[in-house]
């Protein structure tokens, strides 16, 4: 075949020949690159499936408001994770699609099942479904296990102290077990807030675990005055991690609880001392009540309800009370979802008329300031909307 | 069914260009992308106070305002040009060497010239020489294809044999070194000074191709392109750029779906007519424009007996190329503090940059070339008030990321991480307790996130037999067209460009 011109005057440079000799060899005994498998997502299905189906294998009451729900694989895997981590656990209830993030409390260093813990929460759409209507047997898709409030091994402290609040201790758990049971050498001291020891979860088990190693140390500190309890009392204030820990500057903190406990136990740390690079916190979700965060114009109540047309063609109702990604789901609505607390952008929303209120703890990219998307998870409508999905 | 003039597949930068350009003309175009944000490799997130930039480092083809370069040009056509604050980077990059020393390279021809004449003046004929060619060499390139662009139809014998004998005399410097490695190059000009051509081949880590396999034509048009049109960064990562073309592009008419892939390409008699998303809605066009890889576009798109046997066989030489081990992290202090002046720094365990960059084949990082670069130098506002952005890390294979178990994976994934740091540590004492957040991204990272075989970071290997004049550019199915890194030069310049450029055929045809 007679040469093209190209392949002409490449054929004039010095090791041109050569160089065309050479693809010409390949183009024949090569093999054929182009397979049906996307090669990537066969690769990664071990570590990074897209999604899991889960099926609750055991459920176990704590008779403390709260479940433990054992989640076994169908297809019988299930892929590793860092001891902090959440699942995304999503839930079809009364014809409306959403999901709750809930944090592993199994150690990661057996994978036969995770273990999720979900207490009651007041009006709690998931949690009551969670604790009244799910049964052993039941299935759930959910996310693959996601978050960065883990211990990173190259620049956290391997001394840990460990603040966590109500049913914040869930992440801890998963920690803790997996330092036991591994023997890695690390140290921790647990402070765990709670209203009275009635409501502590995991105490016992807690307790015995604080007995039987030396490098686990376990505080119940209880806040309720009339409660019954011979240990801690109050809030873990600044002077009583000072007492409970004394080398607190040579530790990383990690903070898991409610919305209030977390940011208390964030200014008593800076009280004391503390870097921000020592201070890690486990995100939250959605507030209890939206109108009593700083900022909420003071001229709503919570109980309005606004107009959202969404992609110029659909008008659905939100309540200024809750998030977008509320609405949105509500409404049928096919909302890409994983932290549903701000920081993840998977919900990401472009604004394109109307206010919000954007609710503390928001990850914004600054394009996204600049362009006007939000996360809908954390943003209330308080007026009438147009939002591009 | 709805019907478009073009539909794009992928909003990497390619595929946002194309489509931006085709909306610009006035055509029926719409974007598909799987990920709910667009950008592909050029995109930010977020961690603690940090925004951290995925992937651009140094912006070429921009060019200053008074003397626009065609990415500037572009950018005004789509009307963002003035939405965004660019950056003049002062420096081009450093070179640290393992004796301790190192080298800062400043931007323009002259100022060059005069700084590395100074620091080795027994080779200044040679830096002179060396520069003169580079700029001779890129002139001569520039002028061929604009020559050849004026003629599409392949000329007959005799009109053949008198360019055959014309070319080398008319191009003497593009015949002479047009298909030479960056090495053999660097060693004609400056035999036995490595730290000089270390100094002048920083580049080759930009497309992941190691000196002695890169072709010297990509470096030399890397130094002409960075020395004559500056490099810039911008306020707000690569996330701002992209949104601001995807922006660009609703507002100029184009349609964009986030979240939203493509599963399949509809053929019929051989033509590439349409789509079908995710969700199994179906659009006609008269064009597709593919911004993935073409393995995926045939292999994962297309129905077997759709795929044309002439693109197996065409694509069959090309080899998917490098990823990259890359660590993101946000300090408590400001780069002074820890003693970073240049924003771009490449670093070397030895003077033999061919044989460390073999360890890229490695599971973890040994004496691999390390890249850092700390964006706060460039742009105080990156950041939080006295605290610092840098990236840093260094290329890698995938292969052996791909044999690990996932058991094993969170271990590696921070022993690499470690092994990082403690190189940094060893260059800026104090760097590791300043640490307040840092992400671990490795090849499995990469690809997951942009769904490349091999996670792939350039596309295909470019080397000298599968880049530059042989880059994959044709399509094989009619109707199908390709803008992205693995068909052209990567990088967001070239890949801006290049689709641009695409697209601007497309609109005439469609």
């Amino acid at each position: 075949m007679a040469k093209t011109i190209k392949e002409t005057l490449l054929g004039t440079l010095v090791h041109g020949e050569e160089i065309l000799e050479e693809i010409n060899v390949l183009r024949t005994v090569s093999e054929d690159k182009i397979s049906e498998e996307d090669p990537a997502t066969a690769r990664l299905k071990g570590l990074h499936p897209k999604e899991l189906h889960l099926m609750v294998s055991a459920i176990y009451d704590t008779g403390k408001n709260a479940k433990i729900f054992r989640l076994s694989s169908k297809d019988g895997y299930l892929p590793p994770f860092e001891a902090g981590q959440y699942l995304n656990v999503f839930t079809v209830i009364d014809g409306v699609r959403t999901s709750r993030p809930y944090s592993i409390s199994s150690s990661p260093r057996q994978r036969a099942y995770y273990e999720i813990t979900v207490a009651r929460t007041n009006n709690g759409f998931v949690s009551d479904y969670m604790l009244d209507c799910v049964n052993v047997g039941d299935e759930f898709t959910a996310s693959r296990p996601a978050g960065v409030f883990h211990y990173h091994p190259v620049f956290h402290s391997k001394k840990m102290l460990m603040l966590g609040g109500g049913s914040g201790i869930t992440p801890f758990m998963s920690m803790i077990r997996e330092v036991l049971e591994a023997g890695l050498e690390r140290d921790m001291i647990l402070l765990y807030g709670c209203r009275n020891a009635e409501a502590a979860l995991f105490h016992d088990q807690l307790t015995a675990l604080s007995e039987t190693f030396k490098n686990f140390r376990y505080y119940l500190v209880v806040s309720d005055e009339d409660a019954v309890w011979s240990g801690e009392r109050g809030f873990m204030t600044a002077e009583l991690i000072k007492k409970l820990c004394p080398d607190y500057m040579e530790r990383t903190a990690y903070i898991c609880g409610p919305e209030i406990m977390n940011q208390f136990c964030v200014d008593q740390l800076q009280e004391l001392g503390f870097a921000q690079k020592n201070i890690r916190r486990e995100m939250f979700g959605a507030a209890k009540d939206i109108t009593k965060e700083a900022g909420w114009p003071s001229n709503l109540n919570g109980s309005e309800i606004f107009k959202i047309t969404v992609n110029n063609d659909t008008v659905i109702e939100g309540h200024a009370n809750e998030p977008l990604l509320t609405a949105l789901e509500r409404a049928g609505i096919r909302v890409n979802v994983c932290c549903r607390s701000g920081e993840c952008s998977l919900c990401r929303v472009q604004l394109v008329s109307g206010n919000v209120f954007l609710s503390k703890g928001m990850m914004l990219r600054k394009a996204d300031e600049k362009y006007g998307y939000i996360h809908s998870c954390k943003s209330y409508p308080i007026s009438d909307l147009s939002i591009l999905l | 069914m709805e019907n478009y003039d073009v539909i794009v597949i992928g909003a990497g930068n390619g595929g946002l260009a194309a489509a931006a350009t085709l909306a610009e003309k006035g055509k029926k175009v719409i974007l598909f992308e799987k990920h709910n944000i667009p950008g592909g490799c050029g995109t930010s997130f977020r961690r603690g106070r940090f925004e951290f930039e995925v992937a651009l480092h140094q912006l070429s083809h921009m060019g200053t305002e008074e003397k626009p370069g065609p990415l500037r040009k572009q950018f005004k056509r789509y009307g963002i040009e003035e939405e965004i604050d660019w950056i003049q980077i002062e420096e081009l990059y450093r070179v640290n060497f393992p004796d301790g020393t190192g080298l800062s390279i400043p931007v323009g021809r002259e100022k060059c010239t005069e700084f590395l004449c100074k620091e080795f003046p027994e080779h200044s004929d040679n830096i002179k020489r060396y520069f003169q060619t580079v700029y001779d060499f890129c002139n001569q390139a520039n002028e061929f294809s604009a020559k050849s662009e004026e003629s599409t139809e392949e000329p007959g014998a005799f009109k053949k044999f008198i360019m055959k004998k014309g070319f080398p005399k008319m191009y003497p410097t593009l015949a002479q070194y047009g298909l030479k490695s960056s090495q053999e190059v660097l060693d004609e000009f400056f035999p036995g000074c490595p730290k000089l051509q270390l100094a002048l081949s920083v580049y080759w880590c930009f497309m992941g191709m190691r000196p002695d396999r890169f072709p010297w034509s990509i470096l030399a048009k890397c130094t002409f392109i960075y020395m004559e049109d500056k490099p810039y960064y911008l306020r707000g990562t690569s996330m701002m750029m992209n949104q601001a073309i995807m922006e660009a592009a609703k507002r100029m008419g184009g349609v964009v779906q986030l979240n939203c892939g493509v599963k399949k390409i509809i053929v019929e008699n051989n033509k590439a007519v349409g789509v079908v998303d995710e969700n199994g809605k179906e659009y006609r066009c008269k064009k597709i424009i593919s911004n993935i890889s073409p393995l995926a576009t045939y292999g994962s798109l297309m129905d077997p007996k759709d795929i044309p046997d002439s693109a197996r066989e065409y694509l069959k030489p090309y080899t998917v190329g490098i990823s990259a081990l890359t660590c993101f992290i946000g300090l408590d202090c400001t780069p002074e503090e820890i003693g970073f002046t240049t924003s771009f720094t490449l670093n070397y365990e030895s003077f033999d940059a061919n044989k460390d960059f073999m360890d890229a084949y490695k599971l973890l990082p040994e004496n691999d070339p390390l890249i850092a670069t700390c964006y706060t130098v460039d742009d105080r506002e990156v950041s939080p008030e006295g605290t610092s952005v840098i990236t840093a890390g260094t290329l890698k294979y995938a292969e052996e990321w791909e044999k690990l178990s996932p058991e094993k994976y969170y271990e590696m994934k921070y022993e690499a991480g470690k092994r990082i740091v403690a190189r940094l540590e060893k260059m800026y004492p104090g760097f590791t307790s300043h640490i307040e957040e840092m992400e671990i991204a490795t090849p499995l990272t990469h690809m997951r996130y942009l769904g490349h075989p091999g996670g792939a970071i350039y596309g295909y290997e470019q080397d000298l037999r599968q880049s530059v004049f042989f880059f994959p550019t044709e399509s094989k199915l009619e109707g199908l067209e390709f803008a992205s890194g693995w068909v052209n030069a990567c990088g967001f310049g070239p890949n801006y460009t290049y689709a641009d450029k695409v697209a601007t055929r497309v609109a005439k045809e469609v």
